[in-house]
């Protein structure tokens, strides 16, 4: 079995993104369309026994090669798509070939995936990243300290998420803060009433040794902190450790605690690991697994006694059971840092404050007012969590008649929000004014800063983070070697973003991309750098019209936003795709895009439902089950057995 | 909620407290003159590469002539008092690094000259750096293998335009091809690392730590077993930084049997904020903890990121510039953009030259610390705007202990590999290699023969 990680397939709609912005009247394109394709731009070199770089494309002649031959195809439409092939030197094909041959070879190698059945995907064991560690051990002692803030911050794989299996790494620098953070937290929690009664469940004393208290106390807290049933064999080390403390002359307690380090700093704490499945084909996930998945998908954390229950009665994979758990789990207080994790990552205004700062000497409001600061931060994650809390459509993201309201927003913006007067610093759910152009994330200071330059507003910027946040088409990479625009055009060059940019989509290597980014940016020209809306900026009107390649034109961001709401199909799947690969901790696979399609068409029967995208997600096969492990390479097998 | 930092015991703070020596960053410092050095007749060679993101303005960059004769650039001004302690090298290129994007590989093969895997994470792969090769083949010489640090946290997110994670652009340290190590950017906790390195252990709370670890290597063990292949690599990952740091905890533990002892104290009264007021201090704060750490032996080798790729810091910190540091590097031509990258520029040059001036400030023996380090300034880029990685533009001050030949503007045919810097490099730092990935040989003129 081969599992194929084809980040590189989400934009398998990008013919959709085309007909968003250049729909032609062509006809449709087929297998035979693609050959010629093939045969006119790549075989001259991938062909025979000296194919440059061993890429034959002898085998991918057939239409049965897109299920035989996925893999390849895979690569070669990968590096189509991003413009690497044909190389330099070579005749290349214009950007709508290029496109029509790639959107038509995702659709097809798509259709023949799911066509074979949606199965699991990988699910390699993954580390707990910092805030899952952090809140873990909160959830696991009742101590409520940022105790990971002195990890390294993790970095992101698969769809953007710092949850991703293959990105969580580890550094001699990581084992050094996980022994002191476990020192930290274990001498922490000792001195704690509500820490000290979680763990000293038994004390020594008539009747019960020390090595009997110390068992029980373990046989309680180790299933908790592995989050799964613990085996005598496994529960046994901790005890001999605990004697070992003991002859070391610690007291009981602190050999209690000592050893519950050791605990916090084992891979069955830090990883999350699922027993494998060494079966031939998929299987239902272990009770405990499935557990561990839903809390870390949807609280960030360890299970609490309801999940560990239900996984003990074996009732987890009972769909109803699911059904109720995940509206149970979404009311959980904890499902906030959901809402923050997914939605800082996926708008990316996680960068506000460490990569992205807007200037503080042309926004000294925004610089020097920390609760606004804090309100603009939350205010896409605290809407996004009432929109799941509320069950509310998915499409009042985009456009919406309510928004988070607080004090500060409401001068923020402009915009007399009817904030409780009682509480106005308290962030609250609000219905938005007529006219007060806020409705949906786009009309939020973080996403707008978000994708600005910290000193000014970049149509650029805004229309690309459009295409890849929202829509998930993102732009493909401009060209090596654009020339630049005084070369192309001469001394004359014109002076405002909107003259240069026009400029720029004169040349056709620039327009092909431009022509689809530059559009829906401008609309949004309205938001200056920091989301506060202006009429006029540098002393001239503000013109927010844009127009794209197919002729759409709109004015300002709600004419804009009721031109993506007519295409929310892209969006709610890009959506769901974000989601899913949350959840899973992992980037998407081509079987996985059939999921999404499943789960985007039952969303479709259900007005949008946010709770019914979670839902479906947690229902789904790659979430509920477990493919079986992958065949070892031969030749690592044949390594291991000739170790001694 | 915060939490309160120090992992200082009252005995380590006693410990420290009787010893008054200034901190470089401090202008009360007292020069660490003949202090502890006497005792050590050779003093080690240290090595440290500055990686600063998005390229330069290539007009102001390369000084005129070549050889002992040669006059710095606009950009290379600052360096002007450390002249004969410098080598500028030209033309220097990292062929692994052609193609791909304009950025991550480019920037994440800076020291490895590797090319990276293109991928979002799951298959991440880089070759191993220069320095961690260095830190590989001399272990056990100080407290701290090596100290990776920057200012900014990883960049978030996989950048979908180009379809790399963004983890390539944070990180230029690699362990492995697919470990790269993480950095620490908050000064006052690697000062406390340091401070916590170089202090030692009792040898119970060491004896403790190692019944620990062993613990948590049982455990691996057995979990290890019953997993996959590929799930049984990230095993390896954490047996292999567990039994790293027992290893260390060991010999921290016993320090009779250990050859290394600190060449300068560190003081743990004289810890850094946790919070640097702006850029450009933070910039300083981790600098000087690379000061602290070579001044005291407890590190040889360090790696510094003044940014990730693609960075875009707002540098309207500085006189005449208006925009961000990627902004600026995609200067089409512009002459008032081209004038604030270069401004970008020297201003990194200017912390560059404050670390050579702080380490031969700290006397040590005969000479200084300079004299005995090697401090690498390179950008993985030339031209910015065009993701140009042709004629690099590379710095390296500092004697190496005597073996660098400094004082010279070396300039090679073009397209030489920057790999030979590296096997230079690796030779005077006293862990040569015959070839180090695309190496043709070292580089002529650099090392005294």
């Amino acid at each position: 079995m081969s599992f194929f990680t084809t980040r590189q397939l989400r934009p398998l709609i990008l013919l959709a993104a085309c007909s968003l912005a250049s729909a032609g009247p062509q006809g449709e394109y087929t297998f035979d369309d693609a050959q010629a394709f093939v045969g006119t731009y790549c075989k001259s070199c991938h062909n025979g026994k000296s194919a440059v770089g061993g890429f034959n494309l002898e085998r991918v002649a057939s239409a049965a090669s897109l299920r035989t031959e996925a893999q390849k195809w895979i690569r070669a439409n990968a590096r189509v798509r991003n413009g690497e092939m044909p190389p330099k030197g070579s005749p290349a094909p214009p950007l709508d070939q290029r496109e029509r041959f790639t959107g038509w070879a995702e659709n097809a190698l798509r259709a023949e995936a799911c066509a074979a059945g949606i199965t699991a995907g990988p699910a390699p064991i993954r580390r707990l990243n910092r805030d899952e560690y952090t809140a873990t051990i909160r959830d696991l002692l009742d101590i409520h300290l940022d105790i990971g803030h002195a990890l390294p911050a993790d970095g992101a794989g698969g769809e953007g998420f710092d949850n991703a299996a293959e990105t969580l790494f580890l550094s001699p620098l990581h084992s050094e803060k996980y022994m002191e953070v476990a020192k930290f937290a274990m001498d922490f929690a000792a001195k704690e009433f509500k820490s000290r009664a979680k763990v000293l469940v038994r004390k020594p004393g008539p009747g019960v040794s020390a090595d009997q208290a110390a068992r029980e106390i373990f046989e309680n807290l180790l299933p908790r902190a592995f989050r799964r049933p613990v085996r005598a064999e496994e529960a046994a080390p901790y005890l001999t450790l605990f004697q070992a403390a003991q002859k070391q002359g610690q007291s009981f307690e602190e050999s209690v605690f000592f050893s519950l380090r050791a605990a916090l700093v084992s891979p069955l704490f830090l990883f999350r690991v699922e027993p494998p499945n060494r079966g031939a084909g998929d299987r239902p996930l272990d009770q405990y697994a499935l557990a561990s998945r839903l809390s870390y998908f949807l609280w960030g954390s360890m299970p609490d006694e309801m999940l560990f229950d239900i996984a003990a009665a074996g009732k987890l994979q009972d769909p109803k059971v699911l059904k109720e758990l995940v509206r149970r789990m979404i009311r959980n207080d904890r499902s906030l840092g959901f809402a923050q994790r997914f939605t800082e990552q996926w708008l990316r205004t996680r960068e506000l404050g460490t990569e992205k700062v807007p200037d503080a000497k042309l926004f000294p409001t925004y610089a020097a007012d920390e609760e606004l600061r804090s309100d603009i931060r939350f205010e896409p994650i605290l809407f996004f969590r009432e929109i799941l809390l509320r069950d509310l459509p998915l499409w009042n993201l985009l456009t919406s008649k309510h928004t988070i309201g607080t004090g500060n927003l409401a001068k923020h913006y402009g915009v007399k929000l009817p904030v409780r007067q009682a509480a106005t610093k308290q962030p609250q759910w609000v219905d938005l004014p007529e006219g007060s152009r806020r409705g949906g994330l786009l009309g939020m200071s973080a996403v707008l800063a978000v994708s600005s330059y910290p000193y000014r507003t970049s149509p650029v910027l805004r229309g690309a983070w459009i295409l890849d946040s929202i829509l998930g088409t993102p732009p493909p990479p401009p060209p090596p070697n654009v020339p630049a625009l005084e070369e192309a055009h001469g001394a004359a060059t014109p002076k405002t973003v909107r003259e240069r940019l026009t400029k720029h989509r004169e040349n056709p290597v620039c327009a092909g991309c431009h022509s689809r980014i530059d559009g829906l940016g401008f609309a949004l020209e309205n938001y200056d750098a920091i989301g506060r809306w202006r009429d006029e900026d540098a002393g001239k009107p503000v013109d927010a019209s844009g127009e794209l390649a197919d002729g759409t034109k709109f004015e300002g961001p709600e004419q804009m936003k009721a031109m993506l709401l007519e295409k929310k199909d892209l969006f709610i799947r890009n959506l769901t795709a974000k989601m899913l690969g949350y959840a899973m901790g992992r980037g998407l696979t081509l079987k996985d895009s059939c999921t999404v399609d499943d789960i985007v068409a039952q969303l479709r029967e259900n007005d949008y439902s946010a709770q019914t995208l979670v839902e479906a997600i947690v229902l789904s096969a790659p979430f509920r089950n477990q493919a079986a492990m992958p065949p070892q390479a031969p030749a690592r097998a044949q390594k291991e057995q000739n170790k001694p | 909620m915060t939490m309160r930092k120090p992992f200082l015991s009252r005995r380590t703070l006693l410990r420290g407290a009787g010893v008054g020596l200034g901190l470089p960053w401090l202008e009360a410092m007292v020069p660490a003159s003949g202090f502890a050095s006497s005792a050590v007749p050779k003093p080690p060679v240290r090595m440290a590469a500055l990686y600063m993101p998005n390229g330069v303005n290539t007009h102001a960059w390369t000084p005129e002539a070549s050889g002992r004769d040669f006059k710095l650039s606009p950009t290379l001004e600052p360096l002007q008092d450390l002249k004969d302690e410098v080598v500028v090298l030209s033309n220097l290129w990292n062929e692994a690094s052609k193609g791909g994007d304009g950025h991550y590989v480019k920037e994440a093969a800076i020291l490895t000259c590797s090319t990276i895997k293109k991928t979002p994470g799951a298959d991440l792969g880089n070759g191993v750096s220069m320095d961690q090769l260095a830190a590989q083949r001399a272990p056990h010489a100080t407290p701290l293998p090596s100290l990776e640090l920057g200012v900014t946290p990883v960049a978030i997110g996989v950048d979908a335009v180009v379809g790399y994670t963004r983890v390539y652009g944070s990180h230029i340290a690699w362990s492995s091809p697919t470990t790269p190590l993480a950095r620490e950017i908050n000064p006052n906790s690697v000062y406390q690392r340091l401070f916590g390195a170089a202090s030692g252990r009792t040898a119970n709370s060491a004896k403790m730590d190692t019944l620990l670890l062993d613990r948590v290597l049982g455990d691996a063990k057995r979990l290890r077993a019953e997993v996959g292949a590929a799930d049984r690599l990230r095993l390896d990952e954490y047996m292999s930084v567990m039994r790293g740091l027992e290893e260390r905890v060991v010999r921290a533990g016993n320090p009779a049997a250990s050859a290394w002892k600190a060449r300068v104290p560190i003081d743990p009264r004289r810890a850094p904020t946790d919070r640097p007021k702006d850029h450009a201090e933070h910039v300083r704060l981790m600098l000087d903890m690379i000061a602290v750490a070579f001044q005291s032996d407890t590190t040889r080798i360090s790696t510094f990121m003044f940014g990730n790729a693609v960075s875009n810091v707002s540098f309207r910190f500085l006189e005449g510039v208006s925009a961000g540091h990627h902004d600026v590097s995609h200067h089409q031509k512009d002459p008032d953009k081209l004038r604030q990258y270069q401004l970008i520029n020297r201003w990194h040059i200017e912390q560059y030259a404050y670390l050579l001036r702080r380490l031969r400030e700290m006397k040590e023996g005969e000479g200084t610390v300079l004299d005995n380090s090697m401090i690498l300034f390179a950008s993985a880029l030339s031209d910015g705007n065009s993701h140009n990685m042709h004629k690099l533009p590379m710095v390296l001050g500092g004697r190496g202990g005597g073996r660098i030949d400094a004082g010279q503007h070396l300039v090679y045919s073009e397209d030489s590999p920057l790999s030979n810097l590296y096997v230079s490099m690796l030779d005077a730092f006293g862990t040569p290699v015959e070839r180090f990935a695309d190496s043709t040989g070292p580089l002529a003129g650099l090392l005294k023969s």
